[in-house]
Order: C-alpha cells, then sequence, then structure tokens
C-alpha cells in the first residue's frame, strides 16, 4: 500500500522532505499546505496539485494519510497536534515542541489516537553516527569516560536562491532557546549513546549579535557514567558541502571517533558516490539518493525509518518520549544558567 | 603627481592598532573636506550575517576610527550616519545588531539608516551603450562628506559565478534602496561604474585589516584615497590582479569616474603586501563553482538524483 503523505510548511525544510520522499517506495506526497503563496507556488512547480493555504483543509483530507510537519519551530506544537487529532500518522521535524511539557502533550495525544508519531532526529541516522553507535555497542573500546560533541554552523546559512533568511530566525520567541535548534541534536546524541544524563556544567555565549545565545559549552555526565562536552555554534561561515561535525569517545579500551567514519574529503566522496549512482542506474538497480551530499543522506534514511515503521506497524526509533527527554535536558541547561550567573548568554 | 593612495599597516589587530592604521592612511594622502562638514555619511560593506573575522564585512571598528578621525580632524559635532541598504538575502535591520554596528552607533553616537527605508529618487546614467534608472537614496546627494568603507575582498557577487575583486567601486552597489538587485548582476560592472558616475564618494577608506582571498588573511592593511579607481587599482595588485585586466577599474577609467594611472602609493610596500595575499584564481574559481554545479546538474538529470533546496 502507497501511504499518502501531506506536508505542513514547505520552506526549505518541506521542500527537502518532498524531494527526500520521491525515493521512498511506498510513499507519496499528495499535498502541501503553507500559508505563503509564494511557497505553495513553488510546490506546484514540484509537481503536487493538492495546496492549501490552511493545513486544517489539508488534515480533512481522507486521501492523506501521514503529514510532514515542517513549518517554523514555535509552529510544531499546535500543527502536530492538529495532524494526531485528525487521526494522521506524523513525522515531525526537531524539536518537537518548544517546552518539555508540550511535548508530553503530544507524546499523551499521539498515544490516546494509537497513532505512530517520528520526531526528525536526522543526526542519529548519519552513517557516520550509526557506525560509532554500532562499534561502540559493540564493546570495541571498552566503557566510555570521557567524550566530546560537537557541531559547528551558520550563522544562518544563505540558500544559492538569494533569498532573505525568514523573519522568524531573529525572533527568540519563535525560535526558542537557541540550544533547542542546534544544540538539540548534541544533547540528543548523548542520550542515545549513554541514556539519561544531567547538566554538570554550562557556559552560553554570543558572538553576534542574535537576541539569543549563539555559542554554547555544556557538560553532561549519564547516570551510567560517561560524561561529554557538548560544544555547539552558530557562528562559522561553512559552505556546502563543508560541515563541522565530530563526535569523540574516550573508552577504557580506546578511542573511537565519527571522524573515522565520515569521509575526509567530501567533494571526492561526492564524485565516487555520483558515478556508483550512474553505474546503478545504468544497470537498472535503485539509486542511493542524495548520497553523494553525505550530510543529506541521514534525511533519506530517517524518512525510509519512518515509513518502513508506518507499513510495517513498529515504533519509530525516536518518538515523542525521546523529544520529551531532550527537551527536558535542555531546559535543565537554561535553569542552570539562571543559577549560576557567570553560566548565562556572555560576549565571546 | 597624480593621485595619492595611503597605506597604513598595524601589527596589533586591536581597536588602539586599527585607530592608529585608519588615523596613520588618512594622514599619509592628507584629504580635507572642500567645504564645512555638518552631515556624513558612511558606507561600510555588510554581506550577508558574516562578521568582519571572515574577511567578508567591513569591521565595526574601522568605521569607528573613521567616525573618530572626522570628529577629531573636522568636525567635533557633525552628524554622522552609518549606511546600508538591503540585498537579496540580507536585511540591514537585522545585520546591524548581528554585526554589532548597533554597539557602534550607541558608542559613538551615531546614527544607523537602512537605505532601503528612506526617501530615493530615480536617477539615469549611460554607461557606453547601456542605459540605467537606479533607485538611490536621497541622503547620499545631500550630505556634506561621503566615506565609502569597504572591504578589501575577492569574492563572487550574490548571483554570479565568477569572481570578481570587491573595494570602492563595488561597494556602492549596496547603495541601490531596491533590496532585489539580482536583476542587475547580468551588467554587473556596467552597474557598478554608473552608479560610481552618479554617487561620488569624497573618501574612500578601504578595510584591509582581515582581508579575503581563498580564504581570510589578517594583513591589518588600510588604504586610503580621494579617486576611488586609483585606490581600486592599488587594491587589484595587493590581490594580485593586473589592474587593466580588471573590467570595472577599466570602464570607470573609460567612464571619467577616475584614473588608474600616475598612482602616488604612500606608506607601505604593495608588492610586499601582496605576498601575504592568499590569491584566487578566477579560472579555477569558475572551474570548481560552475563546473561543480554544471556537473551536479547534469548528474541529478542523468541519474534521476534529488538536488537538495540549499543547491537549487
Amino acid at each position: 500500500m502507497t501511504i499518502k503523505v501531506g506536508i505542513i510548511g514547505f520552506g526549505k525544510m518541506g521542500k527537502l522532505h518532498l524531494r527526500v520522499s520521491r525515493y521512498m517506495k511506498d510513499a507519496k506526497v499528495v499535498a502541501v499546505a503553507d500559508l505563503s503563496r509564494r511557497a505553495l507556488q513553488a510546490a506546484e512547480k514540484e509537481g503536487i496539485r493538492a495546496l492549501y493555504g490552511d493545513y486544517h483543509e489539508m488534515l480533512r483530507d481522507a486521501d492523506v494519510d501521514a503529514v510532514i510537519v515542517t513549518p517554523p519551530n514555535f509552529m510544531h506544537l499546535e500543527s502536530t497536534l492538529a495532524a494526531l487529532a485528525a487521526g494522521k500518522h506524523v513525522f515531525v521535524e526537531k524539536p518537537l515542541a518548544m517546552t518539555s511539557a508540550d511535548c508530553e502533550q503530544i507524546d499523551d495525544t499521539a498515544g490516546r489516537q494509537g497513532v505512530r508519531l517520528m520526531v526528525g532526529h536526522n543526526y542519529r541516522f548519519f552513517d557516520a553516527t550509526r557506525k560509532l553507535k554500532a562499534t561502540y555497542d559493540s564493546g570495541a573500546i571498552g566503557d566510555a569516560v570521557l567524550s566530546t560533541f560537537e557541531l559547528v554552523h551558520g550563522p544562518l546559512v544563505p540558500s544559492l536562491e538569494s533569498q532573505p533568511v525568514p523573519e522568524w530566525y531573529f525572533d527568540r520567541e519563535k525560535v526558542g532557546m537557541w540550544l533547542l535548534d542546534l544544540g538539540y541534536h548534541l544533547v540528543d546524541l548523548f542520550r542515545w549513546l549513554f541514556g539519561e544524563a544531567e547538566v554538570v556544567h554550562a557556559r552560553l555565549g554570543n558572538h553576534y549579535g542574535f537576541p539569543y545565545e549563539d555559542n554554547a559549552i555544556v557538560i553532561l555526565q549519564s547516570r551510567a557514567g560517561p560524561k561529554g562536552v557538548l560544544q555547539v555554534g552558530y557562528f562559522a561561515k561553512l559552505v556546502f558541502p563543508a560541515f563541522d561535525f565530530r563526535v569523540i569517545l574516550h573508552g577504557t579500551a580506546g578511542c573511537l571517533s565519527t571522524d573515522r567514519f565520515v569521509p575526509q574529503n567530501l567533494r571526492l566522496h561526492a564524485a565516487k558516490e555520483g558515478i556508483a549512482n550512474m553505474l546503478r542506474r545504468m544497470t537498472a538497480r535503485r539509486i542511493k539518493p542524495l548520497s553523494y551530499t553525505y550530510f543529506y543522506s541521514s534525511y533519506v534514511e530517517e524518512q525510509r525509518h519512518f515509513f518502513d515503521c508506518l507499513q510495517n506497524s513498529k515504533e519509530p526509533a525516536v518518538g515523542a518520549k525521546d523529544a520529551f527527554a531532550t527537551v527536558r535536558l535542555i531546559e535543565d541547561v537554561y535553569r542552570y544558567c539562571e543559577r549560576v550567573p557567570s553560566a548565562a548568554v556572555g560576549a565571546s | 603627481m597624480g593621485t595619492i593612495v595611503g597605506m597604513a599597516r598595524t601589527s596589533t589587530i586591536d581597536e588602539g592598532g586599527i585607530r592608529d592604521a585608519v588615523f596613520r592612511a588618512l594622514d599619509l594622502i592628507g584629504f580635507e573636506p572642500s567645504g564645512p562638514v555638518e552631515t556624513v555619511a558612511i558606507k561600510p560593506n555588510l554581506r550577508f550575517y558574516w562578521d568582519y573575522s571572515t574577511g567578508e564585512t567591513t569591521d565595526p571598528r574601522v568605521v569607528a576610527s573613521v567616525i573618530d578621525y572626522v570628529r577629531e580632524r573636522w568636525n567635533a559635532s557633525a552628524r554622522i550616519a552609518v549606511v546600508e541598504a538591503d540585498a537579496s538575502a540580507m536585511r540591514t535591520r537585522y545585520a546591524f545588531p548581528l554585526l554589532h554596528y548597533d554597539r557602534l552607533a550607541s558608542e559613538k553616537g551615531v546614527e544607523l539608516v537602512n537605505l532601503s527605508d528612506g526617501e530615493v529618487c530615480e536617477k539615469e546614467v549611460t554607461v557606453g551603450r547601456h542605459k540605467f534608472t537606479f533607485p538611490l537614496p536621497k541622503m547620499l546627494f545631500d550630505t556634506d562628506l561621503f566615506i565609502n568603507c569597504p572591504k578589501l575582498k575577492v569574492g563572487p557577487y550574490a548571483s554570479g559565478n565568477a569572481l570578481h575583486i570587491t573595494c570602492c567601486l563595488k561597494n556602492l552597489f549596496g547603495c541601490i534602496a531596491k533590496p532585489r538587485k539580482v536583476g542587475w548582476h547580468p551588467q554587473i560592472n556596467e552597474v557598478i561604474v554608473g552608479l560610481n558616475k552618479l554617487i561620488r564618494p569624497h573618501l574612500n577608506v578601504v578595510d584591509g585589516i582581515v582581508a579575503l582571498g581563498q580564504r581570510p588573511v589578517k594583513l591589518g592593511l588600510v588604504l586610503a584615497g580621494r579617486d576611488p579607481v586609483a585606490v581600486d587599482s592599488v587594491a587589484a595588485r595587493i590581490m594580485r590582479y593586473r589592474p587593466p585586466s580588471v573590467r570595472q577599474i577599466r570602464l570607470a577609467e573609460k567612464e571619467g569616474v577616475g584614473s588608474a594611472r600616475n598612482i602616488s602609493i604612500v606608506g607601505e610596500n604593495v608588492k610586499a603586501i601582496s605576498k601575504l595575499f592568499p590569491s584566487r584564481s578566477p579560472l579555477a574559481f569558475k572551474l570548481t563553482w560552475s563546473g561543480q554545479l554544471w556537473m551536479l546538474r547534469l548528474y541529478a538529470k542523468l541519474s534521476g538524483d534529488a538536488v537538495p533546496p540549499l543547491l537549487d
């Protein structure tokens, strides 16, 4: 059975999910909802026929089985709840919601409605992070004692379309806590590898004049033992395909880093993957979509996982409970910063 | 003696060092305003939301030093405005605070002006066979002193796929009041020269503290001069371009914007500084950038693979 999908929010992420969805063998995007006429025109250009200015109308469409929720962060709660109430399966971009209480509300609703909900923690779906976790779980480096998680982007990477950065990026209320955006991935990866944790220390900084912090160092201690230093920032001019991300685990029997699994030369990687895909195409085999970009391949994998869960009635790997725990830990970071004045945002 | 271009360097890249370099560069050219200086407009180069350390945007400390110079040498109570217009992918109201220009404004008591918001006049100009009409901020024509504060860099223009030097001449492109400027990119050199025929900065102070070539480089350099063509010629040589090979310089000279000949360079040695500049080959850029995009599109067509929205 082909799952018919609607997308709420057709910005950068909505467009990406549509393009990724074309490679899902048992799912098809049939509808798009967005407040912006320009976004709907863009969806029409991509071949979508059912276009809605109001997502509630799209949710009434019985033809839509599942919904991909990708509007700005501050709209996740409302649109996810509406989609769940309409009985749709939901894939929602991270963060699931702006607060842990909101995440809990979504979790309750999803449970009551008996539908599947997955949150887009795409960093778990990188080939490198999956290999890192598998190697660590196999015991190859013993027990991890210390770890480092690094992710630097930004600020506000422009597209080649010369479009202004969306206004909501500059509004603290709409973005939420900045750690909720980029730092979210690192907190989630820490939890994924080591389980639940607590905040040992945090220091927020503001290199640019954002109305919120644009860099942070957070030290977490997992209940199972390992400690981790999380360094996240939104201050570097990184041009695609470059991305600055790594996880390093120091264990009792060795050391392991994602650098071991991420291609060192991303252009060479793109060329190799491109040639491999051409050969697959020539020999009538399925291509590996977006593998040449490395970064975007994680979105393919997470979407594939989501639709596989829907087809086979399985629980997605990342649900509302995971999102709740991640958001709650981030809230703990901010609570720590309130308690310890030197940890709060300073120019740095 | 022809036009003077002053060059000064600082080995300590901090507020004091930058101020010293700006003052020395300006002293070297001996510029004096032709009349009273009551109102001043200073135009930095703000590109997107990247800060000065990336080599993309003018260092606010350079602008602060220019403000100090105006106040100390010409008029302590001059009304000074730092001006910039919106661009396709940048909004001035966000760029000013993000790049710490709001802090500069409050510390120095100057105004921040979004050129896209103020009164605009339509100005016509002809460059060769091309005729243009630009919506330009009226305030630029009413100010007593207009100081152009570009960055010393080589880079691709917003929608362009070729490298250009970006200095005094190009910085006036950011004076067009209309945010969406991509429509002018196909005739970018003519447009730049046309703008320079219409708007004549009285003074140019180039921020080469962190310059941008293949990568950012801390040169600690400040260039100053009255003639934008002369200053850009020197800047081109620093960035290892032959000035006659730069179309906007050639065209600007032909159209009478200024002169690239008989330049007296005072203060520093161009050749020595150019050795420090990480040059960027336009051909290599064209091959890598355009080539990559071309290959990507061909690959997507042949393989049926997707293109991420970022690379549209």
